[in-house]
């Protein structure tokens, strides 16, 4: 996809982002890196979820399947610094955070996952996780008795 | 002991497959999402029914997985099966896992991360129904190690060349084996001194490759 190719000669430094899932987390994350100057490129199934970026956001928007694109070596994909797993879906982003060390060893991934108790899948694939619960919990439990 | 089997999701699938390993000795146990398919399935005798998602760890400690033998996840969304047959491998012990996936090209990466065995329904489907449409005289195909190897029925015609010969003079391809002639309701293991007499049905064992070869050499007229 020629598209990309002015992305990927002017991000030899830092390498692109790839962030599946662009709802609350995602799209945050990715204005975020946008306004930070990093290549980003976000992709969702659903084209109007893309609105939650903000106007401007500078990164590439794909509307697609991330796990078929994972399945089908995506150019794009191949030359990825980091993946961020955070669709709506634990079993989506965990298959999708195994593809990316599994097929391109990505240094850098990261999946959230609503069930902690998953951990034990992807601690072995070298996957790091954000977990929703447990941030919480240990936020409110700060905010309650202050700093432990 | 009898071999313990977990059934995941998948409530057709369940129904079958839990009767005849129920048949065959095994103990087995399904775990289904969907409150209805469960109470169906528990009509089904000798079948442990557990409610909830299977993906959840804690779904499978409550239903006893830990140490099953086989564990087979037959839920409709890929990504599921996937977490399903590492959970089962990784955190409880389960011997062999197998996932059953609707999008063939992710068999390879499934058995990467070590899902030890992977059915595509859709293949399998895709495979019959060409084989119907193609090859008329073919009846029941099984594909074996990904569609590499087949083992088939051909029906040999009234007049075909191959009648009152023996299988030694047949010069069938290298990679094609008779494996049994079914003549009436008889079925005959076959050497090379049996003869092909009209209307009998061989099962073949062929290479893809070789299997149309070997079709038209016994059924050509």
């Amino acid at each position: 996809m020629s598209i990309f190719k002015d992305i990927k000669n002017k991000s030899k430094d830092n390498g692109i982002t790839i962030i599946a899932g662009c709802g609350r987390l995602g799209s945050s994350i990715a204005n975020r890196l946008s306004e930070d100057g990093k290549d980003v490129i976000i992709i969702d199934s659903n084209s109007e979820s893309f609105r939650k970026l903000s106007p401007t956001f500078g990164g590439v928007e794909i509307v697609g399947d991330a796990a078929e694109m994972f399945l089908e070596h995506d150019a794009d994909i191949r030359n990825a610094a980091s993946v961020i797993a955070v669709t709506n879906h634990d079993n989506t982003n965990i298959m999708i955070a195994q593809m990316a060390k599994e097929f391109f060893h990505i240094d850098k991934v990261i999946a959230r996952l609503y069930d902690p108790e998953r951990e034990c899948v992807y601690r072995d694939f070298g996957i790091e996780t954000i977990c929703p619960v447990v941030l919480s919990t240990s936020k409110v439990d700060s905010m309650l008795y202050g700093k432990r | 002991m009898k071999p313990k089997v977990v059934l995941i999701d998948g409530y057709d699938e369940t129904r079958l497959l839990s009767r005849s390993l129920i048949e065959k000795r095994f103990r087995v146990t399904a775990i289904n999402e969907s409150m209805d398919c469960c109470e169906k399935l528990a009509e089904i005798n000798g079948l442990r029914v557990f409610h909830g998602d299977g993906s959840k760890p804690f779904v499978l400690e409550d239903a006893g997985v830990y140490g099953s033998d086989i564990a087979i996840a037959m839920s409709e969304h890929d990504d599921a099966n996937l977490v399903i047959c590492e959970l089962c491998k990784k955190k409880f012990n389960v011997k062999k896992t197998i996932a059953i996936i609707s999008d063939p090209n992710k068999t390879d990466f499934f058995l990467s991360v070590g899902v030890d065995s992977v059915v595509c329904a859709i293949t399998a489907i895709s495979n019959i129904i060409e084989q119907h449409v193609l090859l008329n005289d073919i009846r029941t195909i099984m594909p074996i190690a990904e569609g590499q190897v087949q083992v088939f029925q051909v029906n040999i015609p009234k007049n075909a060349n191959v009648i009152g010969k023996h299988l030694w003079e047949i010069s069938l391809p290298d990679e094609v084996v008779v494996g049994c002639v079914l003549r009436g309701s008889s079925s005959i293991i076959p050497k090379g001194d049996t003869c092909i007499a009209s209307g009998d049905n061989l099962i073949l064992l062929a290479s893809d490759d070789y299997k149309e070869a070997a079709v038209h050499q016994l059924t050509k007229i």
